[in-house]
């Protein structure tokens, strides 16, 4: 929790409301939990038993009366009226390779440069959240490091500080025989290095490199966070053994502790062959973890202060191929948002009957885009990047909220 | 009529039967009559042959799994994904004889029926082989063992033993009528789960006895490259009956990416097998087991399951065949235009085509 504030939180009325609204900005933290590769909206959100499309799992009935989500999803289902679905997603890119970064870019116009991924573009436009931590840690399987091509065109510290296998970064542990004066002056001398070699090259990468070692100081003092031993055994049954309920518990961790975006990585959901042996195995492994953090946070106080976003960069087809799979299908399809200021319970989205095309427009990535930005209080309109002198939008200029699901 | 003698290299298609929907089982009446069908559209879905006649019976709520004949009887047994069977008299009525309601957690994935007609062995996803009567659908044991969801079950042409494979790759025998499990085969060959994985992917998803008991062939694939494509080499492994030992690995010549669903052994020690690809066409395998190469080989569309004829002449392969609109993304299609993925029921005839066919 942001300790720190938590103690002006009951003076709100007496300040000013713009530092008022400061705090409460301040406050707000985001998680994403990325499907890499794209659930099916058939054997999670949007079941359709009767729909010539549909799988074979059963439909059942979530806390919300005449909602159904698939039976792979019972813990979500259990908690549908603290989320909203939006079974309307309409994103126009099939492909991984220009999906991903698109969904995590969010499209804005053209206009020749990297755009941010989100959170580094949160980590830009909100700060961090707690000075003493990184802004943008993403958890994902395999190497970590600091990725500061997440961060677009932004200058490279705003990058994410990604935790491979969710191990905290390498060397976070001073040596023992190394005390805390060597271990400043080592640092000191660092620094001075920098200064030299700043002075005649690219301060981006310079930037990174500086920034990682910041950030691995950083958590150096706050290594209570990678603690696994302070784990209640009853979380990690809750979240799930495997890697994504592990992974969403520390996300969890580092949201309490003040990180300001966690993102999450889950690969392998390009389900084109076996589909269905596939989804019953792998659907669950984001259910748990989902449901239990939107419980926590709730329980915690934090859900109204925290966006979740669990998504992939497009859903599955309607179509089941010859290996029992199905495809990449952008045209309709749904990802679920909770918390800061996401309506609870709003499953929203008109389909055809059969769940494979929209009735109407649908909303690309740029609505979602100013959704995120709009609840985490930043005007998604008004607001601009500012890159070598040229003011940048943030969102798709042609797109706006959604409104259907925002408080 | 003499039988004409079998010469799988010159089999070719003689029956084929359309359905708009995709089905996934497929199975010939012990008398050659009748073809039973499932899938997708929840129907259990008759063909009489001889009189052209077709029909269908309501029943299931979900896709069809699996489906098995009774070997004596007119009866007709049924499983889903909801772990539902019914019994059916399909010459006469269209309503389930009797019922199971909760034959399985979740998916029947198998099932057998004894030679002597009196037990219904089902398996599935809860890992627990049940056997039932035929005659009233009444449970009479269950078989305990395996740790995963089972795919396969055969019987030995003896009647005297059950096995049954599941997704790590184990098949244990069992002895039919006392009910113990008598020893297991190593098939984990075809069971993959690399480091990065987030499932266990493969499994034994079919077995077939020769008809001289003397070989079990074991099918599914090998190396599967991920849990998302799901894709590998499609492998069958023939065990020696009598001391349990993988003789040999078969393989396939043409392009596939995943297991062989279905495998039936013919006439001459020779086996059939069949697999499933991605947006291509598969192929309908046949080997002489004691060669690692296949013998012969007949361009199909991907294929779920294998039937044949009492008459030892026909394969049953349900096959899939596409709507038009498959691969990644709408690309412009409407509600109107994009269509489902459809099935032909083919039957392959297994000996040389008469010149007034191949004329007509």
């Amino acid at each position: 929790m942001l300790g720190a504030l938590g103690g002006l939180a009951g003076f709100g009325s007496l300040l000013h409301p713009s530092i008022a609204k400061q705090i409460k900005e301040k406050k707000k933290q985001v998680c994403l939990i990325w499907l890499d590769g794209g659930i099916s909206q058939y054997e999670s959100w949007h079941p359709l038993p009767e729909s010539k499309f549909a799988g074979p799992f059963r439909s059942i009935k979530t806390s919300i009366p005449g909602i159904h989500f698939s039976e792979l999803m019972p813990n979500t289902a259990k908690i549908a009226h603290k989320i909203s679905v939006i079974r309307t997603m309409a994103t126009k890119d099939p492909n991984h390779s220009t999906g991903v970064p698109r969904m995590q870019r969010g499209d804005p116009l053209d206009r020749g440069v990297d755009y941010p991924y989100l959170g580094s573009a949160v980590a830009k436009l909100l700060g961090p959240a707690d000075p003493e931590l990184p802004p943008y840690v993403w958890i994902k399987p395999g190497n970590g490091g600091f990725i500061h091509r997440e961060a677009g065109f932004l200058d490279a510290r705003y990058g994410a500080l990604a935790l491979g296998d969710g191990r905290p970064p390498v060397h976070i542990h001073r040596p023992d025989g190394v005390t805390a004066e060597l271990d400043a002056a080592r640092n000191a001398l660092r620094q001075k290095a920098n200064e030299r070699f700043r002075a005649y090259r690219n301060t981006s990468d310079i930037d990174a490199y500086e920034t990682s070692y910041d950030m691995a100081r950083q958590l150096m003092a706050r290594k209570d966070i990678f603690d696994d031993e302070k784990l209640d055994p009853k979380d990690r049954e809750r979240y799930g053994t495997h890697p994504l309920g592990r992974h969403v518990l520390q996300a969890r961790q580092l949201l309490e502790a003040g990180v300001r975006f966690v993102k999450v990585n889950s690969y392998h959901w390009d389900t084109h062959g076996d589909n269905f042996n596939m989804s019953q195995r792998l659907v669950p492994q984001a259910d748990q973890p989902f449901a239990a953090l939107i419980n926590d946070l709730d329980d915690r106080g934090m859900l109204d202060d925290t966006l979740v976003v669990m998504m992939s960069e497009f859903g599955r087809t309607p179509l089941i191929n010859s290996r029992l799979g199905r495809d990449h299908w952008p045209d309709c399809w749904s990802i679920a948002l909770a918390g800061c200021g996401i309506k609870r319970g709003a499953i929203i989205g008109d389909t055809t009957k059969d769940g494979a095309f929209v009735n109407g427009e649908g909303y690309d990535v740029g609505h979602l885009f100013h959704t995120i930005f709009s609840v985490l209080g930043i005007q998604s309109h008004r607001q601009k990047y500012r890159h070598k002198g040229q003011k940048l939008a943030i969102a798709h200029d042609d797109c706006e909220p959604i409104k259907e699901v925002m408080l | 009529m003499s039988v004409p003698p079998l010469d799988v290299a010159k089999a070719w298609p003689s029956i084929e039967l359309e359905h708009g929907r995709q089905l996934f089982r497929a199975q010939f009446s012990s008398d050659g009559r009748w073809i039973a069908a499932g899938g997708q559209d929840k129907l259990v879905h008759l063909w009489e042959l001889e009189k052209d006649g077709k029909k269908a019976l309501v029943g299931h709520d979900t896709w069809v799994s699996s489906l098995v004949f009774h070997p004596k009887e007119k009866k007709l047994f049924t499983a889903d994904y909801l772990g539902v069977i019914h019994c059916w008299g399909y010459e006469k009525g269209d309503d389930p004889l009797w019922t199971i309601a909760e034959a399985d957690r979740d998916n029947v994935r198998a099932l057998v029926v004894t030679a002597d007609g009196k037990y219904l062995i089902s398996a599935g996803d809860d890992a627990v082989i049940k056997v039932w009567k035929t005659s009233d659908g009444k449970q009479v044991t269950e078989l305990n063992g395996h740790e995963e969801c089972i795919f396969s079950l055969a019987l030995s042409p003896d009647g005297n033993h059950l096995v049954s494979g599941d997704l790590y790759g184990i098949i244990r025998q069992w002895s039919i009528g006392e009910w113990k499990e008598v020893r297991q085969l190593d098939a984990k060959l075809l069971h993959t789960r690399k480091e990065n994985f987030i499932a266990d992917v493969g499994g034994v998803r079919s077995l077939a006895f020769s008809f001289d008991g003397k070989l079990l062939a074991v099918g599914g694939m090998k190396e599967a490259k991920s849990n998302a494509f799901c894709p590998g080499k499609p492998t069958v492994l023939i065990f020696d009956w009598v001391s349990g030992k993988v003789k040999n690995e078969l393989g396939i010549k043409g392009k596939s990416d995943g297991p062989f669903n279905a495998l039936r052994f013919l006439e001459d020690g020779i086996l059939a097998g069949h697999t499933e690809i991605l947006h291509s066409a598969s192929e309908l395998t046949f080997w002489k087991v004691d060669q690692p190469e296949p013998i012969h080989s007949l361009k199909n569309g991907s294929g779920y399951d294998l039937s044949l004829h009492p008459d030892n002449r026909q394969l049953l392969v349900p096959t899939y065949v596409t709507g038009g609109s498959s691969g990644n993304g709408g690309r412009g299609k409407t509600p109107e235009n994009y269509l489902t993925n459809t099935s032909v029921l083919r039957i392959f005839s297994l000996f040389e085509q008469p010149d007034e066919k191949k004329e007509g």
